[in-house]
């Protein structure tokens, strides 16, 4: 258990946002491996299993407690489609962000910033970037179509951009 | 955002999150897992899921609800036939369904009487009402679920 929690544990709050959701999912994982302890142990696809069902534990987590407000969120977000796909960004994107900080700054400040991003906008972020998903595979699990996948994606990253450039530029200045 | 841009930012981000090694789990998670595998543990086979309990015990619930299930239907059965032929069973049962079809009947009679009746702008004007009420209910729903959910949970502080 020692070797997998932590993968397990950011894994389960990187898609939750949520360190106390995560920590509920971790449990949960490592039970189920309890349960299936013969076929894991020393299994080399141990750690590929673990991670599938903490993504899949916490996605169906999230679409549990959060059912009751899908109706409203697809209203809200549907909404704020048809506004934001007016007007284009008009900031240069940078060659680099948070390069010049150490591992441990720049871990920090993308868990914070992720943390901020609203749930349809973190997961399908971070199954791409972090679980390294296809945007058609996201949308197959998240059952949300192809176009609305990209666009969350899309403004995910505008979202994180800004914030990562003023957190890093403040922790360079700090270090400095 | 031209695409052009738009691929300069992924790979930006990617080239951002690419090597962030995992989180530390909390300390308490080991022994919070220890703790809920003990518990369980201690439970008795009978208050664990039906996959874990021992074979004996699968089989013979299965084949105990299997009997129960057939006693029932079978029960049900001849205490409905008695002594009776097929034919006088099955002029029984017309005898209990036939009320429900005249209930059934007469309902739908009063509702064509009612709408032949009631003028078609009375009609109109509750249906009008009834779309009226469920726009309100649903546009009032959809107000308090932004105010005190969308607002309590960007509360932490949105991007």
């Amino acid at each position: 258990m020692r070797a997998y929690q932590d993968m397990v544990f950011s894994t389960a709050a990187r898609l939750a946002g949520n360190d106390t959701q995560a920590e509920d999912i971790a449990q949960e994982v490592f039970i189920r491996a309890y349960e299936h302890f013969a076929d894991l142990r020393g299994s080399v696809t141990a750690g590929g299993w673990l991670k599938t069902v903490t993504t899949n534990l916490t996605l169906n987590y999230l679409s549990r407690y959060r059912k009751r407000w899908r109706l409203f969120s697809e209203m809200r977000s549907n909404s704020q489609d048809s506004e934001a796909d007016g007007p284009e960004l008009d900031w240069e994107v940078p060659d680099t962000v948070l390069a010049d900080l150490s591992v441990e700054d720049r871990s920090a400040i993308v868990e914070a910033a992720l943390k901020q991003l609203p749930d349809h906008q973190r997961l399908p972020l971070v199954l791409y970037h972090f679980e390294e998903l296809s945007y058609q595979e996201i949308a197959d699990r998240l059952n949300v179509s192809l176009t609305k996948i990209k666009t969350d994606i899309r403004r995910a990253r505008a979202a994180l951009l800004p914030v990562l450039q003023e957190r890093g530029g403040a922790a360079d200045t700090l270090d400095s | 955002m031209n695409t052009e841009s738009e691929q300069k930012l992924e790979q930006v981000l990617h080239q951002a999150f690419k090597g962030l090694p995992p989180r530390r789990a909390p300390s308490t998670l080991e022994a919070r897992v220890a703790e809920s595998l003990a518990r369980r543990a201690s439970l008795p086979w009978w208050r664990v899921s039906f996959a874990s309990w021992p074979v004996g015990a699968r089989v013979a619930f299965v084949l105990i609800c299997a009997a129960l299930v057939a006693a029932t239907i079978l029960g049900g059965v001849s205490a409905y036939l008695g002594d009776r032929s097929l034919n006088q069973a099955a002029a029984l049962l017309q005898g209990w369904v036939h009320p429900i079809l005249v209930v059934m009947a007469s309902a739908g009679g009063v509702a064509s009487l009612v709408v032949r009746v009631i003028p078609p702008l009375w009609l109109y004007g509750i249906l009008g009402f009834g779309i009226l009420l469920y726009v309100t209910l649903f546009g009032l729903g959809a107000a308090a679920y932004r105010t005190l959910y969308l607002r309590s949970s960007s509360a932490g502080g949105g991007l």
